[in-house]
């Protein structure tokens, strides 16, 4: 069978689980909606007629399709704490996380990749040390009592207050710059500790090459090496970091900041149909941000053979 | 290259010192102290709002009067008990699953946990707990079960990949061929020699949980019947803006002491048994 078919059906084989597990956690063992739809007091007639509507008389598997069918068709329902439909919901709160998250997201990575040239050029001297003691420190310290300090610091009246502590207002770039800083500080310094550790690792192996080893010969400088020999070279697990990474931080990295900072991106919203109970929106994010992976992880698959020839020759020959 | 449990301990190519092993007896040490001393009960509520450091209150109080060094010896043998149980259920279930998928890779077994394993990685952790906590509202082990059937994945996939290495050499050939069954040679001999990756990733595991259940109990979707560092973090909001910073630093502290020295612990079994670290 050729890669890309193999490749193709282990997806779709992803989809069925994971629409399976959500299907199972919030449909099928999830609460009876029937009580809260007939109201107090409720008539077995009446009640009846609401569990066939919603298909609880149905048999497992046919619910199972019917969960698949609305998902594959975008019929998500509506929520039931505010009656919006699930899929302006998220129309709605997906832009304002990808803004909020972004800078963050994109600063975080750029800033540990130069951080981790540094230390791999300077392997096992002073810079190479400071920095490795201090990532070990930083990816230590909880993401938790990151925000926490950097708020109380640049938001209070206890510290520097130069910052709006809660709230989320885009009508313009400036406040746009107010309201993002502080949470975008915040997944910076959680992210750019992790990262440099990661890219350290890579730029380490890369640097005991012969290639660097000639091209440092030929005296070529740290910037040409790192730039235009090792990083090409590193091109490919860094890809894959940040299209993994992207869902985790987009999902689980707003969560916990869009909800202490009180932005009404995809994190709150999730968050809020958490505590509501709110089964349409919570099975919406779960299974659309897992269908997400899977569909990162089969353009990944598909997309690198493109970009690395022998990549496609290692899977053929597995 | 093979390194069993023994070489691990006397290894010592890379002269990495103990820091993190000091670090955690220190950190067992705070709870041994803690422990003796006559505090208040956790729940106690009391007048005394936002007391400073005193005899009575070694950490001050909380803005219900209780006392914060109670709660923090609480709150740390909570987090260390749901790190000891999600390690060893998960790291286990992780290990039997590498061990079946790795001596069957290629065929059923190892297709199915495959599939398991990329199944779980495509729910993201904290919506996966939100949907177990939803299931099964009311029952008290919902955020460690959540914990447990997702951060055993990792662990299946290296351990698998550590089989699959060592059952292609040629002591495994020769122990086949006097007629030792599956189980012994994966007992015997795969085992031992897949143990530095093993002990990493439990402590992994352990780092994860805690960080894990700090946030989920900040999140309020932890167990709420108890205290812990993420409860009295919770608690602390609000007072840190009031200016007592007591309750946030005893939790944070508490909660970074653990996790570094873990880490660093982690950090120097990697670079033993690592060999490209070591050497390149």
């Amino acid at each position: 069978m050729p890669v890309f078919v193999r490749k193709t059906l282990y997806s779709l084989s992803l989809l069925l689980g994971v629409t399976f597990i959500s299907f199972m956690l919030m449909v099928y063992f999830g609460p009876d909606r029937s009580y809260a739809i007939a109201g107090k007091n409720p008539d077995p007639v009446q009640l009846q007629e609401i569990r066939q509507q919603l298909g609880y008389d149905q048999p497992l598997v046919s619910r199972y399709l019917v969960h698949l069918k609305d998902l594959a068709t975008l019929n998500l329902g509506f929520s039931e704490s505010n009656g919006k439909p699930v899929s302006s919901l998220l129309a709605e709160t997906i832009p304002v996380s990808l803004l909020l998250l972004l800078p963050g997201f994109l600063i975080g990575n750029l800033l540990a990749l130069i951080l981790a040239m540094t230390a791999a050029w300077y392997r096992h001297r002073w810079p190479d040390r400071l920095l490795t003691d201090l990532s070990l420190i930083g990816v230590s310290i909880s993401f938790l009592i990151i925000i926490i300090l950097l708020s109380t610091w640049l938001c209070t009246p206890q510290g520097l207050n130069l910052f709006p502590s809660r709230g989320w207002r885009v009508d313009g770039l400036g406040a746009w710059f107010m309201y993002a800083t502080v949470p975008s500080l915040s997944l910076i310094f959680v992210s750019v500790f992790f990262n440099l550790r990661f890219y350290r690792a890579l730029l380490l192996e890369e640097m005991g090459q012969d290639y660097i080893r000639t091209a440092r010969a030929f005296g070529a400088d740290p910037y040409s090496i790192m730039f235009k020999e090792a990083f090409p070279n590193i091109l490919i697990p860094v890809l894959t970091r940040l299209l993994f990474s992207l869902p985790a931080i987009l999902v689980s990295g707003s969560l916990l900041l869009e909800t202490y900072f009180g932005i009404p991106g995809i994190g709150k919203t999730s968050f809020d149909a958490i505590f509501n109970a709110d089964q349409p929106v919570l099975n919406a994010v779960v299974s659309l941000s897992a269908i997400l992976v899977i569909i990162i992880t089969w353009l990944v698959d598909f997309l690198y053979p493109r970009l690395d020839p022998r990549i496609n020759l290692r899977l053929e020959t597995q | 290259m093979s390194f069993g449990l023994k070489s691990l301990m006397t290894r010592d190519k890379v002269p990495v010192p103990p820091l993190g092993g000091l670090i955690f007896i220190g950190f067992v040490i705070i709870l041994i102290i803690l422990a003796a001393y006559p505090l208040p009960d956790w729940q106690l509520v009391s007048s005394e709002q936002f007391a400073g450091i005193s005899q009575q209150h070694p950490l001050g109080t909380n803005a219900l009067g209780q006392d914060i060094a109670a709660r923090a010896e609480k709150a740390s043998w909570h987090s260390l008990r749901i790190g000891l149980i999600v390690t060893l259920c998960s790291g286990f279930l992780g290990m039997f699953m590498g061990l079946i998928a790795g001596w069957n890779a290629g065929r059923w077994p190892d297709g199915i946990i495959l599939w398991l394993t990329g199944t779980m990685e495509a729910i993201p952790f904290y919506l996966f707990v939100a949907a177990v906590a939803y299931a099964f509202r009311g029952l008290s082990g919902s955020m460690e079960l959540a914990m447990i059937v997702t951060f055993w994945t990792t662990m299946a996939r290296l351990i698998r990949a550590e089989v699959i290495r060592i059952k292609q050499r040629d002591f495994i050939l020769s122990a086949r061929t006097i007629g030792l069954s599956s189980f012994a040679i994966l007992r015997a001999h795969i085992l031992p020699n897949a143990l530095p990756v093993l002990l990493v990733q439990f402590s992994v595991i352990f780092i994860a949980a805690i960080k894990a259940e700090v946030i989920l109990s900040f999140l309020g979707l932890g167990n709420s019947s108890t205290i812990s560092w993420g409860l009295m973090i919770s608690e602390s909001t609000q007072e840190v803006i009031a200016g007592h910073y007591l309750n946030f630093f005893s939790a944070s502290v508490l909660l970074f002491i653990l996790i570094y020295s873990v880490s660093l612990i982690t950090d120097s079994l990697q670079t033993r048994t690592d060999p490209r670290q070591g050497v390149a």
